[in-house]
């Protein structure tokens, strides 16, 4: 009875730890992961690292938030990577804001941007490494080719014509629906998905011969076939592409091809992801790097837009504790709630034309 | 010489007097006594991953109708005209009360409504006709194939309508963070059956085009029975004291998509529905902004 008590007290006062971290940022990651439910409790979590049919257990519910910029930021052109120390001081001062944001939110930020009260991303969020890139080495997107400079070129010329006002106050007016990005639309999100603030959860599920990835936002399951079928032929086309998969060594690599001719418009990111998708050819790497973590590494390839493959590499984290069970992903009814933002979107652009 | 050849017709047809009765009864009941589904690796439980597909014109009416012209014959011709179908509701009907039978009718009158701001956006119009998602049971009688992903712990079921999903927790019932489009879904198996209790639904979806429909208090239990290796009997009880006078029934067959590499497609309808619903909203509203 003793250790009952004990027990159920440990997982009171875990508890409570966990809701202060998550209110006051004071907990680190690590200490909520520990704290937060003992690995039998977490239906997600691998007892095994491989599946019975002898795949690496890749199964959880998984985080992709991150501060880490996709590029290197100018400033730091020659520095691949923090010292402790760098990293250290960053993140006490992205605590201090997070602190401030949930806290203290300065006068009408709250009404006009997504701070870190709304995004609780908890874990994930600074790497070592200064961008995402690993390849190229500089940490940036490869240079455009004169096909992809022109789109670019076009799709910020069309913008400018739109805009409404001086930066930083300018107003972009939308003449319908179309000048929206998908994502806005509530039609995709941006292929690959390389990271994202809010409704960052997703899923893995595996099956002898599937590997499911179900992500929250968009309510997108991308249900990867495992054995060699060919491909779709290149008249069907998709947002989020055709994938085949296949397991070599601890690695689940991911082949996804035939993507829609639509613009995957990132909204407010900016390029990369503002051009079109279907020449795009991706390959994805999962593999699991220790007991919560996985490593998600993809090479996007299109010669018609940048003149060299480019990759980027991000955890996937499985100790979240804002995503612990599957119940944690929510339903994105992002359409079905879609219509007022929409309706104040071309009423408004209306009135600024 | 002659007695044994009729002994055999007698037996034969004293067999097909028995399954006759069988089917009569229940042909679920008759095949799945004598179908065992594989199991799923691992465990006890039978093995329901697959890609199925009802195959009637449920998505049209689900209760027993004639066949009908599409709702705009001047321009669509004979395309999109509904088939007739005997209904999926066990014993025909739907136990309405009398409120909800006229609402129902409205619901049809007004299935093409276009919403012309946020509230009417809310209440009217056939929710397919914007690419809503379906709801529980609607999801599975679709005409588009759905995947069970099955694993030891839970379920995922994936619909290529709208790419709705739903997760379904089995064994274990967390509480439901909020009302949603999908419901929540609670499952365990019952011998083969699964055995899914959906709750909390939102009440703006339909279970047809007929306008059929249920409040937030709807509860569904659905339970899918492997009755051979290519077919599922799906059953579901749909409850709601707000809108009907009992509980009733729907069933039907499922059928297992066994193409050569059949997969899920992709059908992201939402773009299909913007002009539907957007297209009023590019003029002049006559309010200054």
């Amino acid at each position: 009875m003793r250790n009952l008590l004990a027990a159920g007290l440990s997982l009171l006062l875990s508890a409570a730890l966990v809701a202060c971290g998550r209110m006051d940022g004071e907990t680190t990651a690590v200490d909520a992961a520990d704290d937060a439910s003992s690995p039998a409790e977490r239906v997600n979590a691998p007892s095994e690292q491989m599946t019975p049919w002898g795949h690496p257990d890749l199964q959880g519910v998984y985080t992709f938030a991150t501060n880490t910029p996709i590029e290197r930021p100018d400033a730091l052109a020659d520095m691949a990577s923090f010292t402790p120390a760098e990293l250290e001081a960053l993140e006490a001062s992205a605590l201090a804001r997070r602190r401030a944001d949930v806290h203290d939110p300065a006068p009408g930020q709250l009404g006009s941007s997504y701070n870190a009260f709304w995004t609780e991303n908890e874990t994930g969020q600074l790497l070592a490494r200064t961008s995402l890139i690993t390849d190229p080495e500089n940490g940036k997107l490869p240079p455009l080719t004169v096909n992809g400079q022109a789109i670019l070129d076009a799709w910020l010329a069309d913008r400018a014509d739109r805009s409404y006002g001086e930066p930083p106050f300018a107003q972009i007016a939308y003449r319908s629906w179309f000048d929206l990005p998908a994502y806005e639309r509530c039609v995709a999100r941006p292929m690959p998905r390389i990271w994202q603030a809010y409704n960052h959860g997703a899923q893995i599920l595996q099956t002898p011969d599937h590997v499911v990835l179900h992500y929250e936002s968009m309510h997108d399951a991308r249900i990867i076939a495992l054995d060699d079928r060919p491909p779709l032929h290149e008249d069907v086309r998709f947002w989020n592409g055709s994938s085949r998969g296949r397991f070599e060594g601890d690695t689940l690599i991911i082949e996804t091809a035939n993507y829609a001719n639509q613009w995957m418009d990132g909204g407010r990111s900016g390029p990369p992801i503002q051009f079109p998708m279907d020449n795009m050819k991706i390959t994805e790497r999962l593999r699991r790097v220790d007991e919560y973590t996985l490593s998600y590494e993809v090479t996007v390839e299109d010669t018609t837009i940048w003149t060299r493959p480019w990759t980027f590499e991000m955890p996937w984290v499985g100790d979240d504790p804002n995503y612990e069970f599957p119940e944690h992903l929510y339903e994105f009814a992002c359409h079905e709630g879609n219509f007022r933002a929409i309706e104040d979107t071309l009423r408004g652009s209306y009135g600024l034309r | 010489m002659q007695e044994k050849p009729r002994s055999r017709i007698i037996t034969v047809g004293g067999l097909v007097v028995t399954a006759l009765g069988l089917l009569n009864s229940s042909l679920a009941h008759a095949q799945s006594e004598s179908y065992t589904a594989p199991r799923l690796v691992n465990t006890e439980q039978p093995d329901l991953n697959g890609i199925w597909q009802a195959l009637n014109t449920a998505n049209w009416d689900i209760r027993p109708h004639a066949a009908k012209p599409s709702a705009i014959p001047e321009l669509l011709g004979a395309l999109h005209a509904a088939p007739a179908g005997p209904g999926v509701i066990e014993g025909g009907e739907i136990p309405y009360q009398a409120w909800a039978a006229e609402q129902q009718r409205e619901n049809f009158a007004g299935r093409l409504t276009r919403p012309t701001d946020r509230e009417t956006n809310e209440t009217t119009g056939d929710p397919e006709a914007k690419c809503y998602m379906p709801g529980v049971p609607r999801a599975t009688y679709m005409p588009f194939p759905f995947q069970i992903v099955q694993t030891p712990a839970q379920i995922l079921i994936v619909y290529e309508y709208a790419n709705a999903t739903r997760i379904v927790h089995m064994d274990r019932e967390p509480g439901s963070p909020v009302p949603s489009w999908m419901g929540w879904s609670i499952g365990h198996f019952e011998g083969d059956t699964l055995v899914v209790r959906v709750t909390d639904q939102v009440p703006q979806t339909w279970f047809d085009r007929a306008g059929n429909f249920h409040s937030e208090s709807l509860v569904v239990t659905e339970r899918y029975t492997p009755i051979s290796p290519y077919h599922l009997l799906y059953e579901a009880t749909i409850e709601d004291p707000d809108v009907y006078m009992r509980p009733w029934t729907v069933s039907m067959p499922l059928y297992r998509r066994i193409e050569e590499n059949a997969e899920i497609m992709e059908f992201k309808c939402v773009e299909f529905a913007e002009q539907f619903m957007y297209e009023h909203l590019l003029e002049d509203s006559g309010e200054s902004p």
